[in-house]
């Protein structure tokens, strides 16, 4: 790896190319030899640091799969680290049988994160496009209100807001309605209606993120549209939106992703919910251990496994839950880093 | 001439069209409107009310309705001097513990994510892999996942994983110690936070997208001149990239420290009040301390860092 990122002949070997430059007539004189080592330690320096890093993150990961891949009566035993003895995925069929069954809780999160992603996305595009384009009388004031609604953390209000759903009711029109509020806690709708009125997850944030971009937009694409006769709406959707495709997407993964792993909104609002991230921190939570640890004994035969058989259940279900993360990960990544200057990420 | 239009146009239209400026701040409204209606509903009313409840003994009653009781300041007295967190722990304690968690990780997040950021906008062969695995932080630093990740249970196990931390920070301790000139202080600390890398490491991938982006908008031209000029790559660094992200800078300073406090435990002392021990008050009161708190180290961050970063560098 590290001979690779030097410009070197192919078939020639590292110290050969070193050597070769070290005699290159153009770096004989002192200064350009100081230079030229100057440069090499460098480069090595930053390789092994980018190597370290990349070690750095990926090393959970790495840690996880022998553990998940072992047998669950081997874990523990000081002998086997790296390299299972007996390859088994008892630790995945347990995590399945407990937590995702036929997997329809993995489809219902998926399709959940992407429906809060579009309506996310949607309100937050138009809140953003307003507040950076068009002068309204107090959009400074709302512009302020959105900072705060930023930086004022979610937990201070959850009391309250808890409350409010549990009573649901708008300037009493339900109550006038349907005789009494409605309760709304253990209901989908709670979590769209959220993300509908721009309260969502870190909802101020992609407000601010689509505000920066449209700020920096050309004006004269809208003022050319609305010369030829455009009116405001169809401004707003056949240029100023597919204008701004970078931020969508960026404000899309994030909004999948996180709405796909959050357990605030999900696991205080609607906790029955078909959430695989709710259900797995309440499944694999530290007071469950006896029971799995019970559990993968009778089911699978295996009257040795200890506690650590708890682990490798719950990692291999952590893994379960990131794989359709990673797939949108690895599809979309390159245009999450490419072409980002123009997403409204520069603050 | 003009009278005789005025007229005919009055026998057609009964009002006048709307400017063009009236029509777009129609529309803008009409835009914001939702976040409007979200801000009275999901915000504003809440927070109100929770500073109600803080000072009131509330009772939710079968049927849903609310019985209130004004008890002046007690419920915070109450917080301080009675109550418990679930971890038993005083909430003094529980303060102090979080804000200087937080106030110590949010600068090593934010250098760490420029670090990072400088590293995979640097060109070399292989930058799109790295890239991959630099931003994967973004999937696996959530907080389901960092905390499931790391294995919590079986008692032996813990003390395994323990043994081996202790074992390696310190043999790096004595390295330390034995070659360099540190007091043993400053050197424990560096080490604590080696050791919990990937805690500053799952918790730094949006940062580093932020500064990527930031990193590519400055104009190639500056860096250009930089080194026709003559500077070293440290100049060229302090002198043009380090001001040119400073907004981004505070952006992310903000963000990070928000973040770590929204992964605060908090949330959940915060409902076992309400909502197990049925002590509605006091989890307002909590509510309020935590708000109060996580503004003032906000206003304070933002007063040292606007010191130290130029804002508007360029502009």
């Amino acid at each position: 790896m590290a001979s690779k990122t030097k410009t070197k002949v192919k078939g020639q070997s590292f110290g050969a190319w070193l050597k070769d430059k070290w005699n290159d007539n153009s770096i004989t004189d002192p200064l350009h030899r100081t230079r030229y080592l100057q440069n090499l330690v460098f480069r090595i320096f930053a390789i092994s640091l980018i190597l370290g890093m990349c070690f750095t993150i990926l090393y959970p990961i790495i840690k996880l799969l022998p553990m998940v891949l072992n047998d669950v009566e081997d874990l523990g035993n000081p002998d086997i680290v790296w390299v299972p003895k007996t390859f088994s995925l008892v630790s995945f069929k347990a995590a399945i049988r407990l937590v995702y069954g036929n997997f329809s809780i993995i489809l219902w999160s998926l399709l959940y994160a992407a429906s809060i992603a579009v309506i996310q996305v949607f309100i937050s595009a138009m809140a953003g496009y307003v507040l950076g384009r068009i002068k309204v009388p107090g959009g400074t004031l709302i512009f302020f209100l959105i900072i705060v609604t930023f930086v004022v953390p979610n937990q201070a209000l959850l009391i309250s807001q808890y409350l409010r759903f549990k009573n649901f009711d708008i300037f009493g029109i339900f109550t006038a309605l349907t005789g009494g509020p409605i309760d709304l806690i253990n209901k989908p709708a709670t979590l769209y209606l959220l993300s509908f009125f721009g309260f969502g997850l870190k909802q101020s944030m992609f407000i601010y993120l689509f505000r920066q971009f449209f700020m920096g937009l050309p004006k004269e694409l809208e003022e050319a549209a609305l010369i030829d006769g455009c009116g405001f709406y169809k401004t707003y959707f056949r240029i100023a939106l597919p204008n701004a495709t970078p931020t969508i997407m960026t404000v899309a993964i994030l909004s999948f992703v996180w709405n796909y792993g959050d357990t605030y909104y999900t696991g205080y609002f609607y906790p029955e919910g078909p959430f695989a991230a709710v259900k797995l921190s309440q499944r694999f939570a530290a007071s469950q251990s006896d029971t799995i640890v019970t559990a993968v004994q009778t089911w699978f035969d295996k009257p040795a496994a200890s506690a650590f058989a708890f682990d490798a259940v719950k990692q291999a279900a952590v893994l379960i839950f990131l794989v359709p993360l990673l797939i949108v990960y690895f599809c979309v990544q390159r245009s999450l880093v490419e072409n980002m200057e123009q997403s409204g990420l520069v603050g | 001439m003009k009278q005789e239009a005025n007229v005919a146009d009055k026998t057609k239209k009964t009002r006048k069209p709307l400017t063009f400026a009236t029509t777009q701040k129609i529309n803008g409204y009409v835009f914001l409107a939702p976040w409007i209606i979200g801000f009275l509903l999901f915000f504003m009313i809440p927070i109100v009310n929770t500073v109600i409840y803080s000072f009131n003994k509330v009772e939710v009653g079968d049927t849903g309705g609310m019985a209130m009781e004004f008890v002046g300041t007690n419920n915070y007295f109450d917080l301080f001097n009675t109550e418990v967190s679930t971890q038993s722990q005083q909430f003094i304690r529980v303060f102090t513990d979080e804000n200087s968690d937080v106030l110590l990780n949010t600068p090593l997040i934010v250098i760490f994510s420029l670090f990072c950021a400088l590293l995979v906008n640097a060109k070399y062969k292989g930058r799109g892999i790295v890239r991959v695995i630099f931003f994967l932080p973004i999937v696996l630093g959530l907080t389901i996942v960092t905390d499931m990740i790391t294995v919590s249970g079986g008692g032996g196990d813990i003390t395994a994983v323990a043994t081996t931390a202790t074992e390696e920070s310190s043999f790096l301790m004595n390295l330390f110690t034995q070659v360099g000139f540190l007091p043993k202080e400053v050197i424990s600390f560096i080490v604590g936070v080696i050791s919990d890398i990937f805690g500053i490491v799952s918790k730094a991938g949006v940062q580093t997208l932020m500064y990527l982006a930031a990193l590519q908008s400055i104009n190639p031209s500056l860096y250009e001149v930089a080194k026709i000029e003559g500077c070293t790559t440290y100049e060229t660094f302090w002198k043009i990239t380090f001001p040119m992200v400073g907004n981004t800078t505070l952006f992310i300073f903000v963000y990070t420290l928000v973040d770590l406090f929204l992964a605060s435990k908090m949330s959940e002392e915060i409902y076992a009040f309400a909502f197990q021990s049925n002590k509605i008050g006091v989890g307002s009161a909590l509510s309020v301390c935590f708000l109060l708190n996580v503004l003032v180290a906000l206003v304070i961050m933002v007063l040292i860092l606007t010191k130290v970063v130029k804002l508007d560098y360029g502009k």
